[in-house]
């Protein structure tokens, strides 16, 4: 069962230099209960993707086409009264930086227990239990204390801890952690990866990992999708894209840093592409060492390779022997 | 204050948190000439609430006549039983200097509080919802930042002094000056404007904030984050601009006065410095003292406000 599925998903930002197609026609799902991994580099599309999910997309973005089916439900058409009913409550999201995501003017009791008093219609002394066990549950030290405590008090790791605690108040089954370790030094992002396997396996949410990290993907996710410039360029499990990447992907991988290694780092050249005028065919050809005549003219569809795995390229079946 | 608890098992203590208003007002405490206009401000209250016991002399029966209370001791210069002198009319300088403190109380507060409230209003809506509200509210405040207020305001004075027909209102025992009121009224509608940019500005910035967005996606209502997430993070810049506008406020309804434009049933330091403005020459101190009142109270708002601004955003100050 998929607890969401997107659709031909198009969001555009109609900025006055010209409409950028952050999303151009995405289609992926979810599987409940699993953990997927939303890659790509930055400006791919991964934030806004969740963004768009939620239909929060700030101005002056706006989704212009697709569908997006929530178990079941499209979330699209829905009054935007209707669909605060989903945000937190049914899906989720955690934030890049936590420092800026925590309003410095009120402790962390007054801001979570606010969401809780006005979703769960709650009494003030329940609401704070509940956001104690929720501290709890995200592993903050002394939270009985730290609820009378202001942002700034906290380091950020800590200050995560409380973020991935409010993205929890109010029992989401579908939770996006959009850069959760970005911001946060090495040791502290090991130890937030590990409470959010933790929590996804002790609740039995569905977790997606936006993250351009392969090796938080490696550990973390049984399914990942590779966005590009606003377009799916490969969809699969785990084990598929490690083996038999897409070109892209597989530049990904290249470039991740390794102890063993005695070469210089590679890197993929050029930069991702404006994407108010895109590269004609398939927009990552332009940088892709495969590229051939076709990449340029036509572009590639999401094709089924079998096991679950999608990849969206003219040239993977030959460069893989596969016909 | 700060406690310290220790957790046992963690061995991790959490201090309890100071809020923004406590740091602002411990800031704040610092600040000399900040405190010194606090000191005055609250004497200025004191002086008002306790008028009729601190003023030797009762005010003017009726404020319209020029009916000499105090015969043989007109046109006298400071002496002890007239700390600020007599007028040509024979009326004491302190005691009506005192007396109308109460309407420099009264014009600063509500000129203030109406200018803060079509300021909030404007500028969160006008900043918040955007785009065509936006727009349209923003027209609206450049009509009134290019109006020539100043000529405006003398006009409507002048339409409303004519048709006043009863001079005061009384509710509750309290009798309040109607044509001051309105004076307040007219004066208010022309300040907001400038105030109202500075704050949609504050809100366009705070707009974009993540915790915004983290609270958008948790389902809050554009309301609620209007009014639990912008409003509270505008406020320190209100508070700072509601004191200037204090300051303001007491200036313009003094200017109006003294222009024979106010209310003629009052008796404010304005009016005052009108009275005796002709006998300059001779009963000077009728003139000076009056004027030094207004002078040190607008003075005391706006050293509130410099140090209120310094104590909210400290890193403005070099």
């Amino acid at each position: 069962m998929n607890i969401l599925e997107v659709e031909k998903l198009k969001t555009y930002f109609f900025t006055e230099a010209g409409v950028v197609k952050a999303l151009d026609d995405i289609s992926f799902s979810i599987p409940k209960g699993s953990t997927l991994g939303l890659v790509g580099e930055s400006g791919s599309g991964k934030t806004v993707t969740a963004q768009s999910v939620l239909r929060i997309v700030p101005k002056p973005g706006k989704i212009v086409g697709g569908s997006i089916f929530f178990e079941g439900e499209d979330l699209l058409p829905k009054k935007e009264g209707e669909m605060r009913k989903f945000r937190g409550k049914k899906i989720s999201l955690i934030f890049q930086d936590p420092t800026s995501s925590l309003n410095p003017l009120f402790t962390i009791g007054e801001q979570l227990g606010d969401i809780v008093v006005q979703h769960m219609k709650l009494k003030k002394s329940e609401a704070k239990e509940w956001v104690i066990k929720t501290l709890k549950l995200a592993k903050l030290p002394d939270p009985e204390n730290a609820i009378h405590s202001y942002p700034h008090q906290f380091s950020g790791g800590m200050k995560q801890r409380i973020c991935i605690a409010r993205a929890l108040l109010l029992s989401p089954k579908l939770l996006f952690a959009d850069e959760p370790t970005t911001n946060l030094d090495v040791t502290i992002q090991a130890q937030i990866i590990a409470l959010l396997k933790d929590l996804q396996r002790d609740l039995g949410m569905t977790l997606v990992m936006i993250t351009h990290d392969m090796g938080i993907v490696a550990d973390m996710c049984k399914w990942v999708v590779v966005l590009y410039a606003g377009n799916v360029m490969e969809i699969g499990p785990i084990d598929k894209i490690f083996e038999e990447p897409h070109p892209y992907t597989e530049a990904l991988l290249k470039a991740i840093p390794r102890l063993d290694q005695t070469k210089e780092l590679v890197f993929i050249p050029g930069n991702i592409p404006n994407l108010i005028d895109p590269p004609s065919g398939c927009k990552f050809h332009p940088r892709c060492q495969y590229a051939k005549e076709i990449c340029k003219e036509k572009i590639p569809s999401l094709e089924d390779i079998g096991d679950g795995h999608f990849v969206s390229c003219h040239r993977w079946k030959e460069l893989n022997n596969r016909g | 204050m700060a406690d310290t608890s220790k957790n046992k098992e963690s061995g991790f203590s959490m201090k309890r948190g100071v809020s923004q208003w406590a740091v602002t007002w411990r800031r704040f405490k610092k600040h000399k000439s900040g405190m010194f206009g606090l000191g005055m401000i609250i004497a200025l209250l004191v002086i008002a609430a306790l008028h009729n016991y601190i003023a030797p002399y009762p005010p003017r029966p009726l404020p319209g006549s020029f009916t000499p209370l105090y015969e043989g001791e007109a046109g006298m210069p400071p002496s002890l039983k007239h700390p600020f002198g007599t007028t040509v009319m024979g009326t004491d300088v302190f005691s009506e200097v005192i007396h109308a403190s109460v309407y420099t109380v009264y014009v600063t507060f509500l000129a203030t509080v109406i200018t803060m409230l079509l300021t909030i209003v404007v500028g969160l809506t006008a900043g918040y919802l955007g785009r065509h509200v936006d727009e349209v509210l923003m027209r609206i405040t450049e009509v009134f930042l290019v109006f020539p207020s100043t000529l405006l305001i003398l006009v409507f004075a002048r339409i409303y002094q004519l048709k006043v027909s009863e001079p005061f209102w009384y509710i509750g025992g309290i009798s309040i000056p109607v044509g001051l009121t309105i004076i307040i009224f007219i004066v208010s509608i022309f300040s907001w404007a400038g105030n109202a940019r500075i704050v949609r500005g504050e809100v366009l910035r705070l707009k974009e904030t993540e915790y915004i967005q983290a609270s958008k996606s948790l389902g809050a209502s554009s309301r609620w984050i209007m009014l639990r997430h912008i409003l509270p993070n505008v406020l320190p810049q209100v508070i700072v601009l509601a004191t200037l506008t204090m300051a303001s406020a007491v200036l313009v309804e003094a200017w109006v006065s003294f222009l024979g434009f106010g209310d003629p049933n009052t008796i404010t330091w304005g009016r005052l410095l009108q009275e005796s403005f002709n006998d300059l020459s001779t009963t000077w101190w009728a003139e000076i003292f009056p004027g030094l009142v207004l002078f040190l109270t607008v003075l005391a708002f706006n050293l509130v406000g410099d140090g209120l601004s310094d104590a909210i955003n400290p890193r403005l100050r070099e």
